[in-house]
Order: C-alpha cells, then sequence, then structure tokens
C-alpha cells in the first residue's frame, strides 16, 4: 500500500514537472489557438516566449489573428495588432526561430499597407493621395517580406499606377491652362510611373499628350513617339497628327504632310480639306520653285558657254525633280521630261567631241531602254570603236565595249540610222537584202532611200557596210592591245560573242533586236531571245535553235535551251571525268535520267560518243598501259546508247593491255580481262586468239598444280562458253590441237588409262576435266572418242 | 583604220569630184603616205565603205536647244494662318 502511495506521489510529481516543461506548454498554445482561444494561447506563449524557439512566431500569428478579426470594424485596431506583431521582432529571442517569425512579420506588414494603400486613394485631395502613396511605397520598401514577395510587387504596381493616373491629371489640369511645360513634366513622370506599373494606357495616352503640348509649344519632339501616338485614342490621334500635320506644312516637309493625312486624317471634315487644299497649294509653290531654279540654271549654262560640269549636274538631278513633282502638277513634270534629251544630246556631243568615249558610254549605258532608240545605239557604237582606238581595254572593260559593238553593228536599223546623216548619198539608195540582223519582211517602215532589191553599182549593201565595221573592229583589237595575254582573251571573247550573236541571227524569224551574250544579259533582252529560240525548237524541232540560246541563258530555268544546256554539260563532265580519271564523278553523272536528257537530243547524243572517244584515245595515247581506263570505259559504254565506236576502243584497248601484262599479270586475271574485250567486240580476231591461248595456260596450270585459282578458272570458262562469238568459236578449235599435243606426250598406257577414267587418282581426275574441258571448248564431246584411244 | 576624211581633208559631204582633187592636193602635200591617201580615196569611193567610215568617224552631233520651261499655274491665296490647329482639341 505504501508502495502504491510513494508510485502515485512520484507520478503525479512528475507529471506537474512535465506539464511545466516548455514543449508541453507550446502545444497546450498550439492548441488553444486552433480552437481560437487567442488570450489563453497567447498568455501561455508569452511565459514559454524565450523557452521555447517556436513560441515568439506562434504569439506573432495570435497578433496576427487578432488584427485579421478586428480589421473590418476599425483599421486602427487592426493596426494595433499588427504593429504588436512587427514589436515582436525587437524582443526576439536568439534561440528563436527567426524564420517562422518573419513570415508572419510579412504578413503583418503586407496587412497594413494594403489599410494604408485603401486609404490612401480614398484621400479626396489629388495632393493628399500622392503623398499617402508615395509614403506607403517608402513603408513597402521597408517592409519584411518573406514568402509574400510576390503580394508585394503586385501591391507596390497598384501604388504606381495609381501615382501614374493622378499625374496625368495634373497633366492635362496644366494643359487645359496652358501650363505647357507643368504639363509636359507632369506627363513624363505620368509615362515613367506607367512604364514601371505596365500601365500601357496612360504611357500611350501621356506620350501623345507630350507631343500635342510640344506641337502647341512649337517644340520638337522625338518621331519615335509616334508608335505609342497609333496607340492612343481616336480623338488624342486626331488632335495630334492635325496639329502635326500643320507643322509638317510649316516645315516644308510636304511628301511627309501628303502621308499623315492620307494614313491618319483620312476622315471626311471641312478642316481636312481645308488642310488638303493648303497641302496641294504648297506643293504647285514648291514645284513652281523648282522649276524656277531650273530655268535659272538654264539661264546660266548659256551665259557661261555650257560648262559640262554644271550640265551633267543638272542632267543628274532632273530625274529626282521630275519625281518629285509629277503627282502635284503633271504638266510641269512633263515638261521636265522633255528637257532630259537635250541635257543628254548636250553631254553626249561634249563628250564625243572632245574624245571622252567612256563617260559617253557611261552615260548611255544610264539611260532608261537606250537599245530601244537607234540613234543612242549608234552613238554606243561609235563611243566603242573610239574607246578601242584609244587603247582603252582592260581586263574588267572589254566585255561590255565588244558586247556594245556588236550590238549596233549586228541592228540594221543602226546602220538604217545612219543614212539619215549622210548628204553624200544622193545618187545611191540602200538595200538591206544582205544585212545582218534583218528580215526580210520585218521592217514596214524604212527610209526612202532604203530597199530589200538585189545590190548593183547604185543600190549599196547595208550588209557589206556592216561586215567592214566589224573587219575594222578586227583589226584594230588585233592593232591596239598591246599585252599579248589581253589581246588573246579579248580576240577569242570577240570571236565567241560575234559567233554567239550570228547564230541567233540565223535561227529567229522575228524582228528583235539581236544582242550580243553580254549586252542581252546585261539588260534582260537575253529572256525574249531565249523564248524566241525555244518556240523555234518547238515548232521545228530545230536543236540549232538551242545550240545558239546556250550563250544567253542566265538564270532561266523550265526552257528548252536550259535542259539542252544541261544535257551539253553532262557531256563536258563525262569528258573531263575521263581526261582526269575521276571514276566517281563519271557514275554521279551517269544517272538514268540524265542518260535520257542526252538521248532527247539528237545532236548531243550523236557527238557524245566521238567525244568521250576522242578523250580515251588521248589518254591511251598518253599511257596504253593505264589499266584505270577499263572501268571508266565501262561506265561510258553503259551511259551511252550510241556506243559501238566506244566497244570496239575499249576491247582492243584490253587486248592491248593484256599482251603487254602477259608476264606479269596471274593468267586468270588476263583471262579475265579478255572475256570483257570479247563481250565488248565479239569479231575481234587478236582477242580471240589470245583468249584461247590463256585458257589453254590457265588450263596447264590446273593440269601442273601449279595454281590455286581452279575453280575462278573453270567458272571463266563456263562463262567464255555461253558468249555468242563465230571468231571465237574458230580460235577455240586450236584446243584440240593442243589436247592431243598433251596426250602424245603422256604415253599410250596413261593417256588410255586417263581417257577412259577407271580407277583414277585425285591428279588423274584433274587431269581428265582438263583434256575434257579442252575438248569441250574445240567443239568436241567431252566424252572420251574412239580416236583418242586408238 | 586612218580617218578618211581627215588625211584627204575634205567634208564628210564631199562629192566624187571634190575627193578626186583632194587626192591630188595631199599627194602634194606629203603629210601622209602614198598608201594612206589611197586606201582613203579607196573608202570614201565605196559607197559602202564610206557609210562605215561615216559611223567611224561621225560628224559633231547637232545639240538642240534647251527651252526654259513655261510656268502658268494659277495658285490659289490659301496661308497656313487660315488652319486652327485647336480644330480636334481632345481635352475640351
Amino acid at each position: 500500500m505504501e508502495v502504491v502511495i510513494i508510485l502515485i506521489v512520484v507520478g503525479i510529481i512528475g507529471y506537474v514537472i512535465y506539464q511545466s516543461l516548455p514543449n508541453p506548454k507550446f502545444q497546450k498554445a498550439s492548441s488553444l489557438f486552433d480552437s481560437g482561444n487567442l488570450v489563453e494561447a497567447t498568455k501561455i506563449l508569452n511565459v514559454i516566449f524565450e523557452k521555447h524557439p517556436d513560441a515568439p512566431a506562434k504569439l506573432a500569428e495570435c497578433k496576427l489573428k487578432e488584427g485579421l478579426k478586428a480589421k473590418p470594424k476599425s483599421d486602427s485596431e487592426a493596426i494595433k495588432y499588427f504593429n504588436e506583431v512587427i514589436d515582436i521582432n525587437k524582443r526576439l529571442p536568439s534561440n528563436a526561430s527567426k524564420a517562422k517569425y518573419e513570415i508572419v512579420e510579412a504578413k503583418a506588414y503586407f496587412e497594413i499597407t494594403v489599410i494604408q494603400f485603401n486609404n490612401s486613394i480614398s484621400a479626396t485631395n489629388a495632393e493628399t493621395k500622392v503623398k499617402y502613396l508615395k509614403d506607403n511605397l517608402r513603408f513597402i520598401d521597408t517592409a519584411t517580406k518573406s514568402g509574400i514577395e510576390s503580394d508585394f510587387t503586385a501591391l507596390r504596381k497598384k501604388h504606381l499606377s495609381e501615382l501614374a493616373e493622378i499625374y496625368f491629371q495634373f497633366g492635362t489640369q496644366n494643359e487645359k491652362s496652358t501650363k505647357l511645360i507643368e504639363a509636359i513634366q507632369n506627363y513624363s513622370t505620368a509615362k515613367d510611373y506607367s512604364v514601371q506599373s505596365s500601365n500601357s494606357k496612360i504611357l500611350y495616352n501621356s506620350t501623345t499628350r507630350i507631343g500635342i503640348c510640344k506641337l502647341k509649344n512649337r517644340e520638337h519632339f522625338e518621331p519615335t513617339i509616334l508608335e505609342d501616338v497609333n496607340k492612343a485614342p481616336l480623338e488624342y490621334k486626331r488632335d495630334f497628327y492635325y496639329r502635326y500635320t500643320k507643322k509638317l506644312l510649316q516645315d516644308k516637309e510636304y511628301s511627309e504632310a501628303e502621308k499623315v493625312i492620307g494614313t491618319h486624317l483620312n476622315f471626311s471634315s471641312a478642316a481636312i480639306d481645308k488642310i488638303k487644299e493648303l497641302l496641294k497649294n504648297k506643293q504647285v509653290k514648291s514645284a513652281i520653285k523648282k522649276v524656277n531654279e531650273i530655268n535659272y540654271t538654264i539661264e546660266q549654262l548659256y551665259e557661261n558657254s555650257f560648262p559640262v560640269d554644271d550640265v551633267k549636274s543638272l542632267y543628274e538631278t532632273i530625274d529626282k525633280r521630275i519625281e518629285e513633282i509629277k503627282t502635284v502638277v503633271p504638266t510641269l513634270s512633263d515638261k521636265l521630261q522633255g528637257l532630259k534629251p537635250s541635257l543628254f544630246n548636250r553631254l553626249l556631243s561634249h563628250y564625243i567631241s572632245v574624245k571622252q568615249y567612256a563617260n559617253a558610254i557611261n552615260l548611255i549605258q544610264k539611260y532608261s531602254s537606250f537599245w530601244e532608240s537607234p540613234e543612242l545605239l549608234k552613238n554606243l557604237g561609235i563611243c566603242c570603236y573610239g574607246f578601242v582606238t584609244q587603247g582603252n581595254l582592260t581586263e574588267k572593260n572589254y566585255r561590255i565595249v565588244i558586247s556594245n559593238w556588236l550590238t549596233a553593228v549586228f541592228s540594221d536599223k543602226v546602220i538604217l540610222k545612219s543614212l539619215d546623216t549622210t548628204t553624200w548619198d544622193d545618187d545611191y539608195t540602200f538595200t538591206l537584202t544582205d544585212a545582218i540582223g534583218s528580215n526580210y519582211e520585218q521592217h514596214n517602215d524604212i527610209p526612202d532611200n532604203a530597199n530589200y532589191d538585189d545590190v548593183n553599182d547604185t543600190n549599196i549593201s547595208i550588209g557589206a557596210t556592216q561586215r567592214e565595221l566589224l573587219q575594222q573592229f578586227e583589226i584594230l583589237l588585233h592593232n591596239t592591245i598591246t599585252d599579248p595575254s589581253l589581246s588573246k582573251v579579248v580576240n577569242d571573247y570577240y570571236m565567241e560573242e560575234r559567233e554567239a550573236v550570228e547564230q541567233i541571227v540565223s535561227v529567229i524569224n522575228n524582228d528583235i533586236l539581236f544582242a550580243a551574250p553580254h549586252f542581252a544579259k546585261t539588260y534582260g533582252l537575253n529572256e525574249e531571245i531565249i523564248k524566241e529560240l525555244d518556240n523555234d525548237y518547238i515548232e521545228y524541232s530545230n536543236e540549232e535553235s538551242l545550240e545558239a540560246g546556250v550563250s544567253y541563258l542566265k538564270s532561266h530555268t523550265d526552257t528548252y535551251v536550259r535542259e539542252y544546256a544541261t544535257a551539253k554539260e553532262l557531256v563536258s563532265k563525262m569528258v573531263s571525268a575521263i581526261k582526269n580519271e575521276k571514276l566517281n564523278d563519271l557514275k554521279a553523272i551517269a544517272e538514268d535520267r540524265k542518260k535520257s536528257l542526252i538521248e532527247k537530243y539528237e545532236t548531243i547524243n550523236d557527238t557524245a560518243e566521238d567525244l568521250a572517244f576522242n578523250a580515251f584515245t588521248l589518254k591511251i595515247e598518253q599511257n596504253d598501259e593505264n589499266e584505270n581506263l577499263i572501268p571508266l570505259m565501262d561506265e561510258c559504254i553503259r551511259f551511252l546508247n550510241q556506243n559501238e565506236k566506244l566497244k570496239a576502243q575499249c576491247s582492243h584497248f584490253i587486248h592491248d593491255y593484256c599482251n603487254s601484262k602477259w608476264k606479269t599479270k596471274p593468267p586468270v586475271k588476263l583471262l579475265e580481262l579478255m572475256i570483257k574485250s570479247i563481250k565488248y567486240n565479239p569479231n575481234n580476231y587478236r582477242a580471240a586468239k589470245l583468249i584461247t591461248i590463256l585458257i589453254n595456260n590457265n588450263l596447264m596450270d590446273i593440269a601442273n598444280d601449279a595454281t590455286t585459282s581452279t575453280s575462278q578458272i573453270y567458272s571463266l570458262i563456263d562463262e567464255v562458253k555461253k558468249i555468242k562469238s563465230q571468231v571465237l568459236k574458230d580460235a577455240l578449235k586450236e584446243l584440240q590441237v593442243l589436247r592431243n599435243k598433251v596426250l602424245s606426250s603422256m604415253g599410250a598406257e596413261t593417256s588410255k588409262t586417263i581417257l577412259l577414267g577407271y580407277n583414277l587418282n585425285s591428279n588423274g581426275m584433274k587431269l581428265k576435266k582438263v583434256l575434257d574441258t579442252m575438248q569441250t571448248l574445240a567443239g568436241g564431246s567431252s566424252t572420251t572418242s574412239i580416236l583418242d584411244l586408238l | 583604220m586612218s580617218n578618211p576624211y581627215e588625211i584627204l581633208n575634205v567634208n564628210q559631204d564631199a562629192g566624187k569630184g571634190e575627193i578626186m582633187k583632194a587626192q591630188m592636193l595631199a599627194m602634194k602635200e606629203k603629210k601622209y603616205s602614198l598608201q594612206e591617201i589611197q586606201i582613203a580615196v579607196r573608202q570614201l569611193l565605196d559607197p559602202a565603205k564610206r557609210l562605215a567610215a561615216d559611223f567611224m568617224f561621225p560628224t559633231k552631233i547637232k545639240a538642240k536647244r534647251i527651252q526654259k520651261i513655261q510656268v502658268e499655274i494659277p495658285v490659289e491665296k490659301i496661308d497656313l494662318s487660315d488652319i486652327d490647329e485647336n480644330t480636334f482639341d481632345s481635352l475640351k
């Protein structure tokens, strides 16, 4: 009994001690907090404030909860509790869980901020509002934000957005009372706050209003603001752009003003009509002023005897002036256009008279569609001739000079134009009958002294004049270029261009300008030429037309000329692959699709084999023991459908090669090559003889155990048996003679045994097979004939 | 090729007679070789070749007179001051 009492006492004491420990007390406080008994919980937590690490945070939670409860009734009561939460921070014990506390503290700060923000925006005075909002922003800056940083950020933005709105209102008030500088300042502040708070409405409105204020104040603004202005409300935009248009008119920026009216003020209004009228008025005045300036310049030109630089300057600016006034006063722009040929003529005549042919050529080449004017084309020819006479041809300019010249001379219209300026020709007429670049029916309108009649003493050939011009130019090219390498390049190029233009002249029947290839490609005239040539091919299947077009190709696709050129290029690549012994290149070319492309064009198909044959001949001449040529030949034979010459060439080459390698190459390898040779040319007698000898030698090697390629030899012999060649069959008969020689060398008994094949050992069997094979190939039966046994 | 008109010192509209006469004068003057004079004469007496010579050695291009542009466009009197920039005032 005593023991029991002692145990109970000890238990009670233990319980009491246990209950007085911090942990159970904290658990009790937590239970009270959860059940809403904040007063009791607070009491316990105050007791263990310094003893339990979570007690301060829990106590803060109690205060926070108290504050939230008080908030609907009284902001000041709530703030008192939230401040108590914050005050705990000052007496936080060193062992306390700071992190847990700060989460609660941040919530208390946030609640205070929200209350203060609501109070700020409900202030009636805008200045007070601004003060409260700014104070609260500073409060936010100092607040603990643990765990709810994003809530604070959002709340901060709300403040900034409110400030943006208020400052924008300040700005409008200033603007209404024409305090424009202050207005701009307030709009700028509103703009800054709007950027920070992502308040795009205030951003666009402020920017637009700043623009309007600056326009009102005659200040400059950055054009970048227009992007924001375009996003502002319609009434702001109209206000801004109307003022802006007036400014542009003041600044004489008429084309910009026209654009603004067309884009932003395109609505019906008497005011808009008026500003449009004013714009038109200003533009006309400006155009008249520009034309008067030009008139003054013309006067100056006459007074100063036409200084060429001034003429050039006026000529070069006239296009710009035309562009500027053409929509405003079309009649004036037409008149300016009419001035151009006179200025051009002045410049050209000056350059030609002082022999500045490069300037003259450049001037003509810049003249729009100059090739359509026989007069200009003629002058271009004259200048090119003069340019070459002066020895000015270089690596850089020879192409265009030659091409210009040929284009001018090949145009019979150019020569006809020359007749206009001749005065000595009253007794003569001129005929186009043999003119180069002329088609009989084409010229409906020719000068009175020109005709298409036959040439005679008084009816002079225009063709003869053209040929004389070509000849004189060729003499000039030979005589004026001193550098031999340039001379070769230039003369070769001249011939290429001339032949190309002659080719198109010979196939095109329509009245087009027969431009030389470089000229045609430079000025885009090759389109028409290629089209003509394609049409000619479609109508007459004339491959000469396609051949003529190859030099005129630039970036054309889907034309017959292009396809023909591609086929031609394939053949060139094939020849190049042979030349350089590039088997892989050749295989890449020899696709079926490409093969059919070559076969499509007869001219190419007909010449391809010859080109390959000649390329191989050259290679064989260089090295007649070059085994690499054999696979190249195989590939070409496979690729070209016309290949008989190539097959014969290959057959002979292999024969000669095998003959030369008789001592160095194994007989089995030589036999393999010779089979290819006879297959390519079954009538090759020499190949047939060589195969016979090679078969004999290979079989003798088998009989004498001198080869390890027995099965390969027999399979090659099987292949020989399948070859359909009478020449080969005849040659193989020789094997019968050779067989008999073998038999006679063995003695009667041995040969009898072998031939009958009884009780033969492996060597005997081998010999019998060799002899039987020789007999079969020679045209006899493999079974032993009775004659053999005699 | 040299300019046959220069060698013979004749104008581009010279007739056959003038050319023959010029040939004699040129031979007397001996400014050019006999061969050059002969080539020049052949050039000018062969109409096809002469036409080619005219092409290669043209006479001066006659430039037309540059005419001033007549400007007779009525312009109505209207001025910037007639434009009231507050027409579309958005703060009204």
